[in-house]
C-alpha cells in the first residue's frame, strides 16, 4: 500500500507512422513529452539513468549466471498491477510488459506492446494497436481481450487493491474490442494523463486468466505476464526468484538490446539493515543491493563497487495530517511546522548526496512541478510565531500547551524506506525545538492498511512515485486516496480535477502549479525530502537501468563469466 | 552476604557494578549532563572521546546520555518481568506442591506445555498479541519465566509440606490458609528469591532481545536493546555505537548472575 508509485514522464504518441492524431495536439502532447524528458534527464544526469554498463571499459555483454539482489524491505507482493512500493516494482516489473514505453532519456512515449496508437481530440478514446507475435509465459498470444481483461479487473473487482492502478483509470467505461489487434480504451471524461498511465506497471497488461484470479493468491505469485523474466518463486517477507524467459522478442526501443534477457536468474532477497547489505556487497554475497545510504557508500566503493542513483518523480516524502484529529485540524498548526523543520540537515545528516530537500508539494523532477522553496525556508522563529499567535503557548517541559493540551502529534509510518526512522527521528528532534513533540509510531505493511483504511493517524508519511502532475489529484482529491480525511471544498478540488480534462499541456501546467499552491496554503502536506534510488552494484556488474520512474530494470543487466 | 563478600572479591565488583548501573537508572542527571533526545546534528557519529565518552550516534546524540537514561527503563521492565514471574509462578508451585492430587497434575502439566515452548519465541507470541511497549515486553517476558519459578517452588513445597513441623501446625488446628502463608511460603522461598537473581540477568537479555527487534520503546526514548539496534546500520563506520551499549548490557548481565549465584550459596549454607 505504501505508495510510491509506477510509472514514467507525460503523455503521448510519437514515433510510430500509424499514429494518427490531430496535428495540434499531436503538437502540444509532444511538447508535453519533451519538458517531461527535459526535466527527468536534467535532474538525474545520463551517467546515473545509463548505470553502470558505461562504467569500466565493459567488455561484451555475457549472456548467462544468477544475480543476487539484496531488498531494502519487504516487497508487498509480486502482481505488478497491485503493488507500489519500489521494492515490489524491482520484481514485479520484471514479469510484466506494459502497452507503452516510456523513454528514461527523452521522456517520450514509445511502443512496446501496442506498436501505435490514436487518441481522440477530447482525450476519451485512446485506441492501441498490438504488436504481433507477443506471447505470455503461458504460451498463450497477447490479443485485445487480455488488454480488456487487465483493465475491465482494475476498473472493477481489483480496484480496491490495487488504489493506483484504478486511480489511472478514473472514469472507465470500457476497452472496446473490434478486433484480436485493436483495444480502445473509452472514459466518460477527458483523460489527460492516461497515455502515459499505460507506461506505468499499475497499468501492465497481464494474461486475460489472471485477470479472475483472487487478488491476494495474485500477490502471492499467480501472475501471468510478458515480461523477460518468469517467477520461480516468491515467499513473503523472505525473497523471490525469477528465472529468464526464453524466446522474449519484444523489448521497448529504449532497451540496449533485443531478444532474451542475458541472466539466467535473479534471486531478491529481503535485508533490511542497509550495513549488511553493504558489507554483503563488498564479500561478494550479493551482486547488487537496494537503498544504499551514505556511511555504506565508502565500503561498496572501496571493494571495487559503483553506487547508481536517479531522484525519483512525484510526490516527495511528506508528512500528510489527518484533519480530523486535533492538534492538526488547526491550519495554523501546519503551516507552522512547514517552515519548522530544515530540510537541508535532513539529507546532510542521515541520507546522501543522491537525495534533494523537498521544494515543493511535488517533486523537483516532476513535469508540472512548482518551485515553493520560498514557502518551505527554514524559520524556526517565524514557526514560533505562528504558533504564538494561534495560542500555542510554551510549556513547562518546552512543549507547547493551548487550553491545556499539549502539542503531541504522532506520525506513522512503514519502513518502505531505509532511511524513514533516522528522518523521522531527526524531524522529530527539529520539532522539539519549537515546541512540537513529534512521536513515532511504525506499523508492518500489514497493519498500514487497516491504520489507513480507520483513519488512525496524525500524520501519515509516505511518498508516491509519478511523473505526471496527476499524482496530486490521485493523493490529495477528496474523491480519490484523501488521507487527509478532508471534505470537498471550492478550491483545491477543483482545480485538481481541471487539469485532468485539460488537453494543453502549458494550460494543465499552469493550473497544477496553482493546485501546488492551493494544497500548501491550506498545508495539506508537509513536505521532507526528495526520494532517490540508491543502488550499489559489483564491478562485474553492467547494465543495471533504471526505467523513467527510476525502478530498476534486469533485461539488459549482465555480469562478467569467467 | 557480607561474608561471600569477603571471600570473593569478584562478587565485590559485581555489587559495585549493579549498585552504579542501578544508581544511573534512578538519577541519571547525576551521571551525565547531556541531552539523551536532542542531539547536534553536524557532531554526528563521532568516535568516543573525552566530549562524549560513548561517542555519538547518527543524529549527534550523546551515546553516553542515551545508554545511562535507557538504563531505568530496561532495569524498571526486567525487575517487573521478574515480578510477574516470580508472583505468578510462585503461586502456581505453592498451589501445585501443597495442595497436590489433580490440581499438582492440571497445574504442572500447564507449565510443562509453556517449558516446552521456547522462552523467547513465547515471549515474542505474548508481546504480539498485547502490543508494542516496555511494559508490555517485561510482562510477554515475565510470562515467558513462570514455568521456571512455579517448578522451582513446587520443589521446595513438597521438601517441606511433610516436615514435622508443619503436620505440627496442622495438629494444632491452624487452617490450611495460615498453614500455607505461614509456614510453608517463608520456609520454601529462599531458593525461589535465589532463583530471582540469578534469573534478572536472563531477564534483561530477553527484555533487550524484544527491544532490539523493534518491540519496545518507540524512538526515540532510548533503551538498551534499541540503542544496539540502531547502531547495526552503522557498524561498518562506527564500532561504538552497539558496541559501547552492548557492553553495557553485558557487564549488567555478568555482575548480576554473579551476585546471583553468590546469594544462591548463601541460601545453601544458611538451610
Amino acid at each position: 500500500m505504501v505508495p510510491n508509485h509506477p510509472s514514467r514522464a507525460t503523455a503521448s504518441p510519437t514515433t510510430s507512422p500509424e499514429t494518427r492524431t490531430s496535428t495540434t495536439r499531436a503538437t502540444a502532447v509532444a511538447a508535453a513529452a519533451l519538458a517531461a524528458g527535459l526535466a527527468l534527464t536534467g535532474c538525474a544526469g545520463p551517467d546515473a539513468a545509463s548505470g553502470a554498463a558505461s562504467d569500466a571499459a565493459p567488455a561484451e555483454p555475457t549472456p548467462g549466471g544468477t544475480l543476487k539482489f539484496a531488498l531494502g524491505a519487504a516487497p508487498q507482493g509480486v502482481d505488478p498491477q497491485q503493488v507500489g512500493s519500489n521494492v515490489s516494482i524491482y520484481v514485479a516489473r520484471q514479469l510484466a510488459d506494459s502497452l507503452t514505453d516510456q523513454d528514461p532519456e527523452t521522456g517520450e512515449i514509445g511502443p512496446w506492446l501496442a506498436e501505435s496508437w490514436d487518441v481522440s481530440d477530447d482525450l476519451t478514446r485512446f485506441t492501441f494497436h498490438l504488436r504481433d507475435g507477443v506471447t505470455f509465459s503461458d504460451g498463450s498470444a497477447l490479443d485485445s481481450a487480455d488488454v480488456r481483461a487487465s483493465f475491465d479487473a482494475i476498473a472493477g473487482d481489483l480496484g480496491a487493491a490495487a488504489p493506483l492502478a484504478a486511480s489511472y483509470l478514473a472514469g472507465y467505461e470500457e476497452t472496446e474490442v473490434p478486433d484480436e489487434h485493436t483495444a480502445t480504451v473509452v472514459f466518460d471524461e477527458p483523460n489527460a494523463q492516461f497515455l502515459q498511465a499505460t507506461s506505468t506497471v499499475s497499468l501492465a497488461i497481464l494474461a486475460e486468466e489472471t485477470a479472475a484470479v483472487d487478488p491476494a493468491e495474485r500477490l502471492q505469485g499467480d501472475v501471468v505476464g510478458s515480461g523477460p523474466f518468469v517467477l520461480e518463486s516468491y515467499t513473503q517477507d523472505q525473497g523471490a526468484v525469477v528465472t529468464r524467459r526464453e524466446g522474449y522478442d519484444w523489448a521497448p526501443a529504449s532497451a540496449e538490446h533485443e531478444g532474451d534477457a542475458y541472466l539466467e536468474r535473479i534471486e531478491f532477497s529481503v535485508v533490511p539493515e542497509s550495513g549488511v547489505r553493504a558489507g554483503g556487497l563488498a564479500s561478494d554475497q550479493f551482486d547488487a543491493v537496494g537503498d544504499v545510504l551514505p556511511q555504506d557508500v565508502p565500503q561498496i566503493e572501496g571493494s571495487g563497487g559503483a553506487v547508481l542513483t536517479r531522484a525519483n518523480p512525484g510526490v516527495p516524502f511528506v508528512l500528510q495530517p489527518n484533519l480530523t484529529r486535533a492538534p492538526l485540524d488547526d491550519v495554523e498548526v501546519r503551516r507552522a511546522l512547514l517552515v519548522a523543520i530544515d530540510r537541508q540537515e535532513l539529507v546532510d545528516t542521515v541520507l546522501s548526496d543522491a537525495f534533494e530537500p523537498a521544494t515543493g508539494i511535488l517533486a523537483s523532477t516532476t513535469p508540472g512541478y512548482a518551485d515553493l522553496s520560498d514557502r518551505l525556508a527554514f524559520d524556526p522563529e517565524e514557526a514560533g510565531r505562528i504558533l504564538d499567535d494561534a495560542g500555542w503557548a510554551p510549556g513547562p517541559d518546552g512543549i507547547r500547551v493551548k487550553d491545556g493540551e499539549p502539542l503531541e502529534i504522532e506520525v506513522t509510518y512503514t519502513p518502505v524506506f531505509t532511511g524513514s526512522g533516522p528522518v523521522l527521528e531527526l524531524v522529530a528532534q527539529q520539532l522539539r525545538a519549537v515546541g512540537v513533540d513529534l512521536t513515532l509510531r511504525q506499523l508492518t505493511a500489514a497493519e498500514q492498511t487497516t491504520a489507513q483504511d480507520s483513519g488512525d493517524y496524525d500524520f501519515y508519511y509516505y511518498n508516491v512515485t509519478r511523473a505526471d502532475a496527476d499524482i496530486l489529484r490521485t493523493q490529495f482529491s477528496t474523491a480519490q486516496r484523501n488521507l487527509s480525511l478532508r471534505e470537498p471544498d471550492d478550491v483545491v478540488d477543483p482545480l485538481l480535477d481541471e487539469q485532468l480534462g485539460e488537453a494543453d499541456p502549458a494550460t494543465r501546467e499552469t493550473i497544477a502549479a496553482e493546485a501546488q499552491e492551493a494544497l500548501l496554503d491550506q498545508a495539506l502536506a508537509v513536505p521532507l525530502f526528495e526520494l532517490a534510488q540508491s543502488i550499489g552494484v559489483r564491478g562485474d556488474v553492467h547494465g543495471v537501468t533504471f526505467d523513467a520512474s527510476s525502478r530498476l530494470l534486469f533485461h539488459d543487466a549482465w555480469i562478467e563469466q569467467e | 552476604m557480607s561474608a561471600v563478600l569477603r571471600t570473593r572479591p569478584a562478587a565485590l565488583v559485581a555489587l559495585a557494578v549493579v549498585t552504579l548501573i542501578l544508581a544511573w537508572a534512578l538519577v541519571p542527571g547525576l551521571f551525565t549532563g547531556q541531552d539523551p533526545i536532542a542531539g547536534v546534528p553536524a557532531d554526528k557519529l563521532l568516535a568516543p572521546g573525552a566530549a562524549h565518552w560513548f561517542g555519538t550516534d547518527h543524529l549527534g546524540r550523546d551515546l553516553f546520555a542515551r545508554t545511562v537514561h535507557g538504563t531505568s527503563l530496561s532495569v524498571r521492565a526486567a525487575l517487573l518481568a521478574i515480578g510477574v514471574a516470580l508472583v505468578a509462578g510462585s503461586g502456581i508451585g505453592l498451589l501445585a506442591g501443597f495442595l497436590g492430587g489433580p490440581v499438582d497434575d492440571a497445574l504442572m502439566r500447564a507449565t510443562d506445555v509453556l517449558l516446552a515452548i521456547p522462552g523467547l519465541l513465547l515471549s515474542l507470541a505474548v508481546v504480539t498479541a498485547l502490543g508494542f511497549g516496555t511494559v508490555k515486553v517485561a510482562i510477554a517476558v515475565g510470562v515467558a519465566s513462570v514455568a521456571t519459578f512455579a517448578r522451582v517452588m513446587r520443589s521446595q513445597v513438597l521438601r517441606v509440606r511433610h516436615a514435622t513441623y508443619v503436620e505440627a501446625a496442622r495438629l494444632a488446628g491452624a487452617g490450611r490458609g495460615a498453614v500455607l502463608l505461614r509456614h510453608v511460603l517463608p520456609n520454601a522461598a529462599g531458593p525461589v528469591l535465589a532463583l530471582a537473581a540469578v534469573e534478572l540477568g536472563a531477564v534483561i537479555l530477553a527484555v533487550s532481545a524484544l527491544s532490539f527487534l523493534g518491540y519496545g520503546a518507540t524512538p526515540p526514548t532510548p533503551e538498551w536493546g534499541s540503542l544496539v539496534a540502531e547502531g547495526r546500520d552503522y557498524l561498518a563506520v562506527a564500532w561504538w555505537y552497539s558496541t559501547l551499549p552492548g557492553l553495557v548490557i553485558a557487564l549488567f548481565v555478568l555482575a548480576v548472575g554473579v551476585l546471583g549465584r553468590a546469594l544462591t550459596r548463601e541460601t545453601r549454607t544458611d538451610r
